[in-house]
């Protein structure tokens, strides 16, 4: 089975890795837990992408409709790897679904998980039915109405606090997620697009829009957009007896401790590890780094590589990454795949 | 005012104290430390100020903090729990109070003047406080609620239904061997030593006094074999 690559996870990179491996002529097994293909941008409700703008349900939807009809291509949803046997160049994978694939490589492309905001209880959510998630948000934005969801009021003030569950020593999440400022840049874009009447606020510790997403996101959500950036890492958010939201905090710039009344409180969530990584780990025989993601081979010339030979991996499964990097990456490990089939043939011919 | 030579050296005690890099890992300059912290909310006080200052080696602005701003923290360690970079600034103010003692810093002396009856107060009954000491004029500072609890105090402790607190000098009964225990613990951890350094006065009284209560003990000890082998 020289012929074929079983791609794991069906999000933005294992469906490109899978549209990779059928350019170059040869079958992709595509398997995913989910019931439905587009990973974490279809499944969580995203509204618009960031950098291109578009809906995500249109752009990802392309990316699915891509695989869904492409012949060379499987899909099996609903479904996960259970067993792995074999070697590069000849694994049998057996799903839970009953099924076995024959595949001489296998790419990864397994994810990650939103954090839980609920591990951050002193920030409010699931304490305040108006404290939410930018995922939450998001999909408020792709229905087209910004509320509150204690009363349906529209929100006067909104605050967006960055770094949720990531840069965090307290809650053994050390990493950069990389993407929520650039993401909550353009979500205060997009309240304000919605809701002309609503003041954004972003409370940070530093601000990671980086490459061409400064002056797109950071510099156009102030200029044009008027949102307020304040440098200040949230202590806890309270309750003001009237309805409000206070966000108390220090304005490092001004050095003094501030109490602020909002109407809504989003969290910027950060990108976890993919919580079946041990089982992916151990189903297939791979190594995770210290965070939890898959650990990654010598990236300069084995590159997408894994702790193990003939498997491969791409997008957040090896730590936080962007869409757009995500779906270049899944490419490359579906043509790392395919290369290494090839090489594999031309030795045995 | 100090020379820079005498700043750097305090700033080296400071840094040379074993506690030092397990309380500052560096700084993210978040302010969450600031946002929680009881004092900043009152004082010209700022644990971040403060962590900023020690991370950046500004031995000059260290030693000004250490005149007055240091004392303004209450020890909580809600700074410590919070700090995503797991600094703990209230650790590091613990330092630079020991520092500031050690070096007989003026500003420290004058802190700490009206803590000497607590002290006091603690040396010899083994508690920090006692009813007695909640009246008006004893601690301005309170406020005037503190006339609340003005009246009759051996009549109002009577109410406490647990009897080794129906007293007046001190907060509950500690026995002689748990002081004699103290006694060395303040010796062996350097309390005594800081006492002695703070308000020589005082310590001589203190001094004088925990002699005579290691001698108590040693009677008591003594009687207790007496009465073993009789």
């Amino acid at each position: 089975m020289q012929d074929t690559v079983l791609v794991v996870g069906g999000g933005p990179a294992g469906l490109s890795a899978a549209a990779n491996v059928t350019s170059a002529g040869y079958k992709a097994v595509m398997v995913e837990k989910e019931d439905v293909l587009g990973g974490a941008p279809i499944l969580s409700g995203y509204a618009k992408l960031v950098p291109s703008g578009e809906w995500a349900s249109e752009a990802i939807g392309r990316m699915v409709k891509r695989v869904e009809d492409d012949s060379s291509a499987t899909v099996h949803k609903g479904a996960k790897v259970e067993k792995l046997d074999g070697e590069a160049g000849n694994f049998t994978a057996t799903l839970t679904n009953g099924e076995t694939v024959q595949a001489g490589s296998v790419v990864l492309a397994t994810g990650f998980t939103h954090f839980d905001s609920i591990n951050k209880p002193e920030w409010g959510f699931g304490t305040y039915e108006d404290v939410l998630t930018t995922t939450q948000v998001e999909q408020m934005v792709a229905s087209g109405k910004i509320a509150c969801p204690s009363d349906g009021r529209v929100p006067e003030r909104v605050c967006i606090l960055l770094c949720v569950g990531s840069r965090d020593r307290q809650i053994g999440r050390e990493w950069c997620s990389k993407i929520c400022c650039t993401v909550s840049a353009n979500m205060a874009m997009e309240i304000k697009e919605l809701s002309p009447e609503t003041d954004v606020f972003i409370y940070y510790m530093d601000i990671r829009t980086f490459g061409l997403y400064e002056d797109k996101f950071y510099w156009k959500s102030q200029e044009e957009f008027k949102t307020k950036f304040v440098k200040a890492r949230i202590a806890e958010v309270t309750s003001s007896g009237d309805g409000r939201l206070l966000v108390k905090g220090e304005d490092t710039l001004v050095k003094r401790p501030i109490v602020i009344p909002f109407d809504m409180v989003v969290h910027a969530i950060g990108m976890d590890p993919n919580a079946d990584n041990p089982e992916i780990s151990q189903v297939f025989g791979v190594g995770l780094e210290k965070h939890g993601f898959l650990e990654r081979a010598e990236q300069y010339t084995n590159t997408c590589g894994t702790t193990r030979k003939g498997i491969y991996a791409c997008g957040a499964a090896y730590g936080p990454e962007t869409i757009d990097d995500s779906i270049a990456q899944g490419a490359a490990a579906g043509g790392r795949a395919v290369a290494d089939l090839h090489a594999l043939v031309q030795k045995a011919g | 005012m100090a020379t820079y030579a005498e700043m750097q050296q305090i700033f080296d005690d400071i840094r040379g104290d074993f506690r030092y890099d397990h309380d500052l890992n560096g700084c993210l300059n978040c302010g969450i430390c600031t946002a929680t912290c009881p004092s900043a909310q009152f004082y010209d006080y700022s644990p971040r100020e403060i962590v900023q200052l020690l991370w950046t080696e500004n031995v000059e602005q260290i030693y000004d903090a250490m005149q007055e701003k240091i004392w303004a923290c209450a020890q909580c360690m809600t700074c410590a729990a919070r700090c995503p970079f797991k600094n703990s600034p209230g650790g590091l103010v613990a330092i630079m109070r020991e520092v500031a003692i050690k070096h007989e810093m003026q500003s420290a002396k004058d802190v700490l003047r009206p803590f000497g009856r607590v002290m006091l107060k603690l040396i010899t009954t083994g508690n920090q406080l006692s009813p007695d000491m909640i009246q008006p004029d004893h601690f301005p500072d309170w406020g005037p609620n503190i006339q609340k609890v003005e009246g009759d105090l051996q009549v109002l402790r009577k109410a406490i239904p647990v009897k080794t607190l129906q007293t007046v000098e001190t907060a509950w009964e500690v026995s002689l061997k748990t002081s004699v225990e103290m006694y060395t613990i303040w010796e062996m951890t350097g309390v005594l030593k800081s006492l002695e350094l703070m308000d020589e006065n005082l310590f001589d009284v203190i001094e004088d006094f925990i002699d005579e209560k290691r001698e108590d003990y040693e009677d008591w000890l003594e009687e207790q074999e007496e009465e073993d082998d009789e």
